[in-house]
């Protein structure tokens, strides 16, 4: 049984013995699929409109590589092979030389133990070729301008719904001015005063993508129920500033509701791996592997849903501590053990903030399915999507990717954003709800052909 | 922060059937005069073959050595279910299945003694580059050779009994996948490949052969199970993350493969002197196969010292016809066909036994140079259902390890043997 030959050389003996096997054994069967088709729709000029979910930040940050593998560059991939695609999907990559934008967290060994390392000035951005220009803005560290035409994807990391619309917050607070992300999409002109929704209408899609409303839930829930001073959309989002500001998003988009396109709803943030990873009891086993007597922890959470006063008390297997729990606790000693000096209250998310947030997503994912009917465009239920994801992974091609941290491939070092495999996954659920409304056949793409976490 | 039970608990492994034209991964290219006969042998006493097909019968085989070999060309087609990337075809190889047999005895007498050796099972699958089950299986290659000593008794000129000891004398196996772990800076993922001997493994089969006239036989026969092992295969890991190390750090496996038993009958009717024709019904006893269950030593492999993988293979049906005419002092023409049934249940189809329900067509011939010397030719070509199964079939299966889409195969067998009769 071992291989002789092969059959290339083997035909011109068996074509001389006249047996004509050539023509018997040669022909391959073909297995036909469906062809790719567009139905009705007309891709040409796909515009995405979102937030981080959608720029394609990953591992903490947004950077070249990152963005090349964003759900709407899958997206727009997948469209052409209708043969109605974009010509280009322009995305606001970093000049070269900068390629690594605002930096990316990788994991690291130190001692011994893997741990995510977040790239800053004292680590030297962990050698990342990192776009940032020295100045501080109230959002981060500015990043280089972009500089090219419009881009496609519009998508703005740590933009909501509630930024996005001036009028809102009476432009007291411009968000070109605040985020870096979006202060570099701009002109200096543009940067006091061009809102988001604005910048979306300069658009002339002929199809669009819009995941927005993310961050009205998940900027309150990240950092621990704590409404940070400093931060004008730190809150989470009342319905009716949301509303208001979701139809105006949309009506811009979709030109009044001319234009054809998807939306996708919130997931709810507490099932991502940056509330789920540092447990309670994870912290109490650390402490017990160093040899302390240590058998509970405190923080600081709240003492009642109608009030905002916080108070210590032990921690239980309800609280969900974020993901940066961890390096907190190493960095400040005496922190966790005692009730004088328990973890404070924004890097706990306790069972009344976790209502609050899971309650707000509920409500504001009614407004989306209302908004979306209204303008006759389906909605990828990314909540379910996800959820599901979260309880018990999403096969693809013989590999089960979960919501454990690093290990399950779908969600990046930063514990809330997709790795390129997770964006990929999510791409294929963009497709199969816009193939389901309109009947378009557009395929699918191998998700597994996208990295998952990269380990040292 | 360890890695899960990432892995190895998904995968692959052994065995596929690229040579294989009987159900799951055996190759049923015994005998070129069988081969062209639809593979039929049970209730025939053509030829030294009977030792395989049915000791009994070999009481009344002429005695003689023959050897032969076949090319298998298998030729699959994989489409994943979804996905945009089109067909995936094999780069097919092909393997060359072989058989010899020598038997000795009285030319009129009543008992027979014979040697053999033979290939009933193996595979040999490369899958395209980056195909989309790569997590599953990139590569297969397994080979086995079984020898078989037997003795024959006629008990009566109408009855005869036989018995052969079988050896798993040779085997070896290479398994290859790809593990979805990804180091920094390599664009590639984590890539296993599992290689190993087989232990030698003894088994028997036994056959009875009723002949109540020349226009007539019957025969019963049973081969046993064995089951091949590999103790100590070798663990070859490439692009394994630095900091992983002790996740996957396992350089030898053990593994069993239950090959099964095959309970047979077959009938041989010659209406004429010169015309022959077979009917033969093999039971495969497949479900023997319930898991594919891999231990790691010195180590683990995704954080798990084992793995298990689903098979639930089932007992399966074939059903042989095949008929031989003789035209004048030289020349025999032989024809044949065959209907198999899958050992692989729907949804459990792995990409190292693409198995589906099949049918197949033979033809064959013999030149008889003179009394003594002569030359077999046989020709088979299998042709396998299409088969697909969706991801949800997979997860409600549990056997989410594999890929989702349809599998189709060809397989074209062109064969020669040598024989001589003593």
């Amino acid at each position: 049984m071992t291989t002789f030959f092969s059959f290339n050389t083997a035909r011109p003996a068996l074509a001389l013995l006249g047996l004509g096997l050539a023509g018997l054994a040669g022909c391959q069967s073909n297995l036909d699929g469906p062809s790719a088709s567009p139905g009705t729709l007309d891709f040409t000029s796909y515009v995405a409109v979102g937030n981080s979910l959608t720029s394609g930040y990953t591992d903490g940050g947004l950077f070249n590589d990152g963005q090349a593998t964003s759900y709407p560059a899958i997206l727009a991939q997948q469209f052409v092979k209708t043969g109605k695609g974009p010509a280009s999907f322009v995305q606001p990559a970093f000049s070269a030389a900068k390629k690594d934008g605002s930096g990316y967290i990788k994991l690291q060994a130190l001692n011994g133990v893997l741990a995510p390392v977040q790239p800053t000035a004292a680590n030297n951005y962990l050698s990342e070729q990192v776009a940032r220009t020295g100045t501080p803005l109230p959002g981060g560290d500015q990043l280089e301008a972009y500089s090219g035409p419009q881009p496609d994807n519009l998508g703005v990391p740590g933009i909501s719904v509630l930024s996005s619309v001036s009028a809102l917050t009476r432009g007291l607070a411009p968000y070109g001015a605040i985020n870096p992300f979006y202060e570099r999409l701009l002109t200096a002109a543009e940067k006091p005063s061009k809102d988001y929704v604005t910048y979306i209408g300069q658009k002339t899609p002929t199809f669009f993508t819009c995941w927005m409303g993310n961050n009205d839930v998940l900027t309150y829930a990240s950092n621990g129920g704590v409404v940070a001073a400093t931060n004008p959309f730190a809150n989470l989002t009342d319905t009716m500033r949301f509303g208001i500001g979701y139809r105006a998003i949309l009506t811009s988009i979709s030109k009044g509701g001319t234009v054809k396109g998807a939306v996708a709803n919130i997931p709810n943030v507490t099932s991502v791996p940056y509330f789920n990873t540092v447990t309670v009891a994870a912290v109490l086993a650390s402490y017990k592997a160093a040899g302390l007597p240590i058998t509970a922890i405190y923080v600081t959470a709240r003492t009642a849903a109608t009030t905002t006063v916080t108070a210590a008390r032990a921690a239980t297997a309800t609280d969900l501590l974020t993901l940066t729990t961890q390096a907190y606790i190493a960095a400040n000693p005496g922190v966790g053990p005692s009730p004088a000096k328990p973890i404070p209250s924004d890097y706990v998310l306790d069972p009344i903030e976790q209502t609050e947030v899971t309650a707000r997503t509920t409500q504001l994912n009614a407004i989306i399915a209302k908004t979306a009917q209204r303008f006759k465009v389906p909605v990828v239920d990314a909540n379910t999507f996800l959820g599901s994801v979260a309880s018990s992974g999403i096969y693809t091609n013989g590999v089960n990717n979960t919501a454990t941290f690093a290990s399950g491939n779908f969600f990046g070092l930063d514990g809330v954003h997709p790795t390129p495999r997770g964006y990929a996954i999510i791409a294929n659920e963009w497709i199969r709800v816009i193939n389901a409304y309109y009947g378009s056949t557009v395929p699918t793409v191998n998700a597994n052909d996208y990295r998952g976490v990269l380990f040292p | 922060m360890q890695v899960k039970s990432l892995l190895f608990a998904g995968g692959a492994l052994l065995v596929a059937s690229s040579g294989a034209l009987a159900s799951g991964f055996q190759v049923g290219l015994t005998g070129a005069k069988n081969v062209g006969m639809g593979g039929t042998g049970t209730g025939l006493y053509l030829d030294q073959a009977s030792q395989f097909f049915n000791p009994g019968a070999f009481a009344f085989a002429p005695t003689g050595f023959q050897v032969g070999g076949n090319l298998a060309i298998p030729r699959i087609s994989f489409r994943p279910a979804g996905g945009d990337q089109g067909q995936r075809d094999l780069q097919n190889t092909n393997v060359v299945p072989f058989s010899g047999f020598i038997g000795f005895g009285p030319k009129e007498g009543k008992w027979r003694l014979g040697l053999g050796v033979y290939t009933p099972f193996g595979s040999e699958l490369h899958y395209a580059q980056g195909w989309e089950g790569r997590y599953s299986l990139t590569d297969i290659n397994l080979r086995s050779v079984f020898a078989q000593a037997t003795a024959a008794y006629a008990i009566t000129p109408q009855l005869a009994v036989g018995a052969g000891l079988v050896m798993l004398a040779y085997g070896d196996v290479d398994l290859q996948r790809d593990v979805p772990v990804q180091a920094q800076g390599s664009t590639a993922p984590l890539h296993a490949q599992l290689t190993g001997k087989a232990d030698r493994k003894f088994g028997y089969n036994l056959g009875l052969m009723f002949k109540p006239s020349d226009k007539l036989s019957v025969g019963l026969s049973y081969r046993s199970a064995i089951d091949a092992h590999v103790s100590s295969g070798d663990i070859t890991l490439t692009n394994r993350p630095a900091a992983l190390a002790s996740s996957f750090s396992a350089t030898k496996f053990d593994v069993t493969l239950p090959l099964p038993d095959v309970y047979s009958v077959g009938l041989g009717v010659r209406p004429t002197e010169k015309l022959l024709i077979a009917f033969d019904a093999n039971l495969v006893g497949w479900s023997r196969y319930q898991s594919l269950d891999f231990a790691y030593t010195n180590g683990v492999l995704g954080g798990q010292a084992a793995s298990s993988s689903k098979r639930q293979y089932q007992d399966a049906l074939a059903f042989r016809l095949g008929g031989q005419y003789q035209f004048g002092e030289h020349f025999t023409l032989r024809a044949g066909t065959f209907y198999d049934f899958s050992a692989v249940r729907d949804g459990f189809v792995t990409p190292e036994t693409p198995d589906a329900d099949r049918i197949g067509i033979t033809a064959g011939f013999t030149y008889a140079i003179n009394s003594r010397f002569g030359i077999d030719g046989s020709f088979l070509f299998e042709d396998f259902r299409k088969r697909s199964q969706s991801q949800d079939d997979l997860i409600s299966n549990g056997t989410a390890d594999r890929v989702a889409g349809t599998y189709k195969t060809t397989i074209a067998v062109p064969g020669v043997q040598l024989y001589v009769k003593f």
